[in-house]
């Protein structure tokens, strides 16, 4: 098409020349319209073409259901997840401090009873105590060391429930986990989307993913809704007791 | 006795080892998924095995069910400790012989109560 079109203009051309060496305005003027036809028509060619290309190409996109399927749901998710993560670290901040206001009165405690027998007992040993001094010293003692070992225990526990509020960096890393790999999934349907403005995109067959009902998921976001969803320890023993466990 | 604990969070594995000393249990082992896990398990020696669901490499599901399938280990004690709660998988996990399953966030009482079940029931057979 492409060398008609050229033969086309070539005799044209030397259409033109020749009329306008022979002074032939009118002829001159004919082998004119020629050629600029032949090139207006391949211009609209063109345009019909990158047209339909586009078309095409946004027909495409339409059809490729992941996207649209990350806009609806992916998106909603990623928000509803990331507020998960802020609500659970701080819990688990909230619940740590807490146990740390705890557990800070019951060391000075402590300390300071103990300073106050320590410069008692110091007074004793220098022989510097009278007898009332010492009974009412034996007494402090006395209440003193089970204080310790009531106070050592609570800090113990509290220490304990300050470490498994840690727990949160497990449950938020899941989390966040899946919030990047959706951020990497919209960044790889964006450069799509960008390399289609100027040529075809090869449809990409459509994910018919299997839904795999025990595939990991992390933590559930709202474990109230969803009813094949257990919330508490007591409903895993529940689900495994009927299960004959 | 000694502990495997199997995840991915290095957090998550301090706070079980932590706890699993707090009752008495001192002499643990750590991996970060069911890959790294087998061939310690292969290796011997290791009396029970605590284990995450969702990590990367091989899960604790199919860690689990390589486990059982594997002669050497099958009779192993498995406790999952996840945030997997879907019905679905608390029944394949049981199925698979799980021999106890603990949710995240989980408190010390909850993992000592599954933890005593697992023996007691181990010393009544």
């Amino acid at each position: 098409m492409e060398s008609m079109n050229k033969t086309v203009q070539l005799e044209a051309a030397r259409a033109l020349v020749t009329a306008l060496e022979s002074d032939n305005e009118k002829a001159a003027e004919h082998q004119l319209t020629i050629l600029t036809q032949s090139q207006e028509s391949e211009l609209f060619h063109e345009v019909g073409k990158l047209t339909r290309e586009l078309h095409e190409a946004m027909n495409n996109f339409n059809l490729d259901s992941r996207l649209v399927d990350l806009t609806e749901n992916g998106m909603p998710n990623t928000r509803e997840r990331l507020n998960y993560v802020i609500t659970t670290t701080e819990e688990a901040a909230h619940k740590t401090l807490g146990y740390i206001d705890q557990t800070l009165p019951l060391a000075s405690e402590l300390k300071l009873t103990a300073e106050k027998i320590d410069e008692s007992w110091h007074r004793f040993r220098m022989r510097e105590m009278n007898a009332d001094e010492f009974r009412s010293l034996s007494k402090e003692i006395e209440v003193y060391l089970p204080e310790v070992k009531q106070h050592s225990e609570q800090i113990h526990a509290n220490l304990s429930e300050m470490m498994l509020a840690q727990g949160f960096q497990d449950l938020t890393g899941q989390v966040i986990r899946q919030v990047i790999d959706l951020v990497e999934e919209v960044e790889d349907n964006l450069v799509r989307l960008v390399k289609i403005a100027g040529q075809h995109i090869e449809s990409k067959p459509k994910d018919n993913k299997d839904v795999d009902p025990i595939k990991a998921e992390g933590p559930q976001i709202n474990a109230g809704d969803n009813p094949n969803v257990v919330n508490d320890q007591d409903e895993v023993d529940d689900l495994l007791s009927s299960l004959g466990f | 006795m000694k502990i495997l604990v199997v995840d991915d969070f290095s957090t998550m594995r301090r706070i079980i080892k932590n706890l699993l000393r707090d009752l008495g249990f001192n002499n643990t082992v750590e991996a970060d998924d069911g890959l790294t896990a087998l061939p310690i398990l292969q290796a011997g020696g290791i009396d029970f095995l605590v284990t995450d669901w969702n990590m990367p490499g091989m899960q604790g599901i199919d860690l689990l069910k390589a486990v059982r399938a594997d002669e050497k280990l099958s009779t192993i004690p498995v406790l999952m400790v996840t945030a997997e709660t879907k019905r679905e998988q608390i029944i394949v996990a049981a199925q698979a012989g799980v021999n106890g399953y603990v949710v995240k966030p989980f408190t010390a009482a909850t993992l000592k109560e599954k933890i005593d079940k697992i023996f007691e029931r181990i010393d009544a057979q």
